[in-house]
């Protein structure tokens, strides 16, 4: 029994492969950090998309999408290699991976052997100066940005301290926020730490006695998150509301932190439990619980969106005839779509101007979106505090 | 501005006990052998997560993980020993390459077994505030420096009071006239390496409980531990009591005064400064330079 | 009188071994690539075993000479438009000039050295954090030159920078063993032995060790800054990374660091191992298999492989002399 059904399942698959191998075949190339510090990301990003493509595959005949994938292990040099051994196996174009110190040379030697790199992990301002015109990105440091200076117009907060890690991502945002909130009159103190550190008392005793803001925002990492949270937790300044950039308003810190996440605000795309409005959402949330029996999370989300977004000009160029003759780049720059994260278009060095996140509150257990007001499924508790 | 200098004070005392609770075991091999065990930060990773391990699957207090964590500490440090033994020339360089090819074994262990998320208590005693006037700590704050008290004050006892502890004294300021006084020199340094398992397995505990552990944690904390050990000098286990305050304080003072991204840099830089002008440490006895 | 220390049948066969590697993977970019990342490694080793051989010292912080080699060149190529054959001398000299800053250490005996160093390491890393304006931070430098194109042959492929390496490592190799020979390198053997009875004979012991920390310090500047032109990116974290002290380790100690083609070969073997076997078998947390590696040369052969090779014959010098 169990062996007809199986043959009977090879066979439907061989006919499906008989009927897609008239349709164009084009070859794709990616590497993602599936090893080392960045493999969790990296592995979010090759599911969202390995739904994308069989989505894109199914949505239409006559362009067969097909990707090869190298892990780059979280290393710079693993990466080029990555690059170079996808381009000289056929790759018309190679979808990035994460971390701008990763995506920067894998990039630069993508654009060397002319080909078009898109990535959506990696928010370095480096990366888009460059002015290659064969980078696109679909989020970056600005969009983590305005999802946070949004929130903070929309609460009228007056004072905002700002914990940040020195690494590069963190560094970034934090920097942008001092400079862009102080623009708008809130005063803004920027407390950068060495990510070695453990015991945030001392920072969070100066936030408490001497900038007294509303706002606690953390531009860190889970660690660092929990340390920081525990301090205030222990030292109780006197803010309205605790937020924080990635990885914070995920159900992950729900479930090992409970005690510590309740009220705390984080970017996210979506809220939990997953609700999406827009038809390729459900989409993809229904493709993704099919192949990998789980909910889309955040990276996940990013790599569909970026992947769909080639596949695309893919298929545009193909059809053009100019995929050979280097329209790719221009039919990718044409882009212009509404996503699961919001519009997607890009200027002239490949960034999307548009990208912007919302902000979701943990609430017993859910994320419930926030900031901006139109996006939001829920009130803010505001003041919400975890203690 | 008062008020923050208590607090940072404070908060760096209680984070200096957890130092010094590690930094013990460092100076105790390194005082007996003149060996420093660069995989000892992995040691005290170890027990970390074996707190985590009873916490996560019976729910209990992470203290009560003390027996569990030793054991297994305690078996992977006499391993060490065994293994350093083993060495013929060049002893002192050749251990400080094999303890540190020891602790990139240890934390790929720890990564392969428990995943490389971020860990910590989940006990909402531990995590209670404490208040006393104007400072303020978490309870398994004051509860590993109480515990960090009273295992220097155990361990001095032992050094001072019982035959081993006074064996490892003799042998490690001669080792040769404590040959020859009867003392096994081996069996001397293998109890100090199971003592040294001991002091890790509490250092572990107390860390999961007040800080939050993850694998690549290992060499960090040897480096401090090796720093406080440094500056204490050799020979002297209230000496590292003292310098591991010291840093405590000092990382915490730099916090407040300065940028809390500097707290490393001045850290490194009290450690290069007493190597370089002070080499008998700030409360040790011998000298160090070759 | 051929008291040679550079084994010449085993020189003999990694110069053949150089030849063909590329003709043989010539074609695969991604094997290339390994070389070249396993001989940037090669020429830290080499460094590494310098130091450990001829100085007698031990670092666990060369790290700090390759991100300082790699920043100094990265920025004067980018900012002053030094051509960039001249940056990576550069970047050398000026991790040299850093290394003055360790002077003081030199004093230090054996385990206190080693992790004096590894504290350099760690204050570099720092200070290039937080130094924004010159090295732009955390945040990177991404827009600096890539190895040049010199009378045809282009040295930013594959290739060229494999080229150019193994004639670095090999240049290298030479100075090594032309220092080796010489009468600091005789006074530098004898100081192994006894540095007192040097100090008696007239032998400034500090000073001669002063050179090799120098020398050490501006090779290793010159490969970190080899591999920041090669990868074309730097940041703190990865300039400075502790991978950068811990590989040339591994690899000089497996490849034999009192010898000047262990490390060279250590280190192109232990990375091809590392990336294509140990990550093949276990893909998170392959490093375990390097640090039993390790410790299992340490404990059954720490001369490491070439100094099985060389043993013999070293024990018979010793016996004529």
């Amino acid at each position: 029994m169990i062996r007809r059904s199986f043959l009977a399942v090879s066979l439907c698959a061989a006919l499906t492969l008989a009927a897609s191998a008239k349709a164009e075949e084009i070859q794709v190339g990616s590497h993602m950090p599936l090893t080392g510090s960045l493999a969790r990301s990296g592995q979010s990003f090759r599911e969202g998309m390995l739904v994308a493509v069989k989505l894109f595959n199914e949505s239409q005949s006559r362009h067969q999408i097909k990707v090869s994938l190298i892990d780059d292990e979280s290393q710079p040099a693993k990466a080029v290699g990555a690059v170079e051994k996808l381009v000289s196996d056929g790759a018309v174009a190679i979808l990035g991976g994460y971390g701008s110190n990763i995506v920067g040379p894998a990039s630069d030697t993508s654009n060397r052997l002319g080909k078009v790199y898109i990535t959506a992990g990696a928010v370095s301002e480096e990366l888009v100066r460059r002015g290659s015109k064969n980078f696109f990105r679909i989020n970056n440091n600005a969009g983590y940005q305005r999802g946070f200076e949004g929130m903070v117009e929309e609460l009228k907060a007056a004072g905002v301290s700002i914990i940040a890690s020195t690494r590069e991502a963190p560094m970034l945002l934090a920097k942008g926020l001092e400079e862009s909130l102080a623009k708008k009159g809130v005063k803004v103190t920027l407390h950068a730490f060495d990510p070695a550190i453990t015991d945030f008392k001392p920072i969070v005793n100066k936030i408490k006695l001497q900038d007294k803001p509303d706002l606690i925002f953390m531009s860190a990492y889970e660690n660092d998150y929990v340390g920081i949270i525990r301090a205030a937790k222990v030292l109780k300044p006197p803010v309205k509301l605790i937020a924080g950039a990635w990885s914070l308003a995920i159900p992950k810190m729900y479930q090992d932190f409970p005690d510590l996440m309740q009220n705390v605000v984080g970017t996210t795309p979506l809220p939990y439990p997953v609700d999406v409005k827009d038809e390729e959402g459900k989409r993809f949330v229904a493709g993704f619980k099919a192949m990998f029996n789980k909910d889309i999370d955040y990276a996940a989300t990013l790599s569909f969106v970026k992947t769909m977004v080639l596949c695309e000009a893919l298929a545009r160029a193909a059809d053009a005839g100019t995929l050979k003759s280097g329209g790719l780049a221009d039919e990718v720059r044409k882009t212009s779509r509404s996503s699961p994260l919001g519009p997607i278009v890009f200027d002239a060095v490949g960034d999307n101007p548009n990208f912007t996140l919302s902000m979701g509150q943990h609430q017993d257990g859910k994320i419930v979106l926030v900031s901006p007001a139109e996006q939001s499924t829920g009130k803010i508790a505001y003041p919400g505090l975890p203690w | 501005m008062l008020e923050l200098s208590q607090q940072a004070i404070f908060s760096g005392l209680l984070v200096g006990s957890v130092y010094a609770l590690v930094a013990l075991g460092i100076a105790l091999t390194f005082g007996a052998m003149k060996i420093i065990n660069l995989a000892h930060g992995e040691l005290v990773l170890l027990a970390a997560y074996m707190a985590y391990f009873i916490e996560s699957r019976t729910g209990w207090n992470p203290y009560a993980a003390i027996p569990l964590a030793f054991a297994v500490t305690g078996v992977v440090s006499v391993a060490v020993y065994l293994l350093i033994d083993r060495i013929r020339e060049h002893r002192e360089l050749n251990s400080l390459i094999l303890t540190f090819a020891i602790g990139i074994v240890l934390t790929n262990a720890i990564l392969l077994i428990f995943a490389s998320d971020v860990r910590s208590t989940g006990s909402p005693f531990l995590q209670d505030a404490i208040s006393f006037h104007t400072v303020y700590a978490m309870k398994s704050e004051l509860t590993a420096f109480f515990l960090s008290l009273a295992v220097m004050a155990a361990l001095w006892w032992w050094l001072k009071a019982s035959w081993y502890g006074r064996a490892v004294r003799a042998v490690s300021s001669n080792r040769d006239a404590a040959m020859l006084m009867g003392v096994d020199p081996r069996r001397v340094e293998l109890a100090a390496f199971l003592v040294a398992g001991v002091l890790a397995s509490v250092a572990g505990v107390a860390l999961f409980t007040m800080s939050v552990v993850q694998p690549a944690l290992g060499p960090a904390l040897t480096v401090k531990a090796f720093i406080v050990t440094v500056l204490a000098g050799v020979g002297s286990i209230p000496g590292v009591f003292c310098a591991a305050l010291l840093l405590g304080v000092t990382e915490a003072m730099t916090v407040t005064l300065a940028s809390s991204a500097l707290q490393e840099l001045v850290g490194m830089v009290l450690f290069l400064l007493v190597l370089f002008f002070m080499p008998n440490g700030l409360f040790g006895a011998r000298a160090r330079r070759g | 009188m051929r008291t040679l220390s550079v084994p010449a049948l085993p020189a003999l066969l990694l110069a053949v071994a150089a030849f063909a590697v590329p003709l043989v993977f010539g074609a695969n970019a991604y094997i290339m690539g390994l070389f070249v990342s396993g001989l940037i490694v090669s020429g830290v080793a080499l460094a590494w075993a310098l130091l450990g051989n001829l100085g007698g010292m031990v670092s666990f912080g060369h790290a700090a000479f390759f991100g300082v080699g790699a920043y100094a060149s990265a920025l004067l190529s980018a900012r002053s438009g030094l051509p960039v054959p001249l940056s990576l001398l550069a970047g050398g000299a000026v991790a040299a000039l850093f290394s003055l800053a360790m002077l003081p250490a030199l004093r230090l005996s054996g385990p206190y050295f080693a992790l004096a160093i590894l504290a350099y390491a760690h204050i570099f890393k720092i200070l290039a954090t937080e130094a924004s304006w010159l090295t732009g931070g955390s945040a990177g430098l991404a827009r600096f030159p890539t190895l040049p194109t010199i009378a045809g042959i282009d040295f930013s492929s594959r290739l060229g920078s494999y080229w150019l390496l193994v004639a670095m490592v090999a240049a290298c190799a030479a100075i090594y063993l032309a220092v080796k020979r010489s009468h600091v390198g005789t006074a530098l053997r004898a100081m192994a032995e006894s540095e007192d009875a040097t100090r008696v004979v007239g032998v400034n012991a500090t000073l001669l060790k002063s050179w090799m920390l120098l020398l050490s310090a501006f090779i290793t500047g010159v490969f970190g800054a080899m591999n920041a032109h090669i990868i074309n990116f730097l940041e703190p974290d990865y300039a400075f990374s502790g991978s950068w002290s811990v590989l040339p380790i591994i690899a000089a100690i497996f490849g034999g660091y009192r010898t000047i083609l262990g490390p060279v070969a250590g280190a192109v073997l232990i990375y091809l191992f590392d990336q294509l076997v140990a990550k093949a078998l276990l893909p998170v947390g392959h490093q375990i298999l390097l640090g039993v590696l390790l410790a299992g040369m340490i404990l059954i052969a720490p001369n490491g492989l070439f100094g099985l090779f060389g043993g013999k014959r070293k024990r018979a010098a010793h016996a004529a002399a």
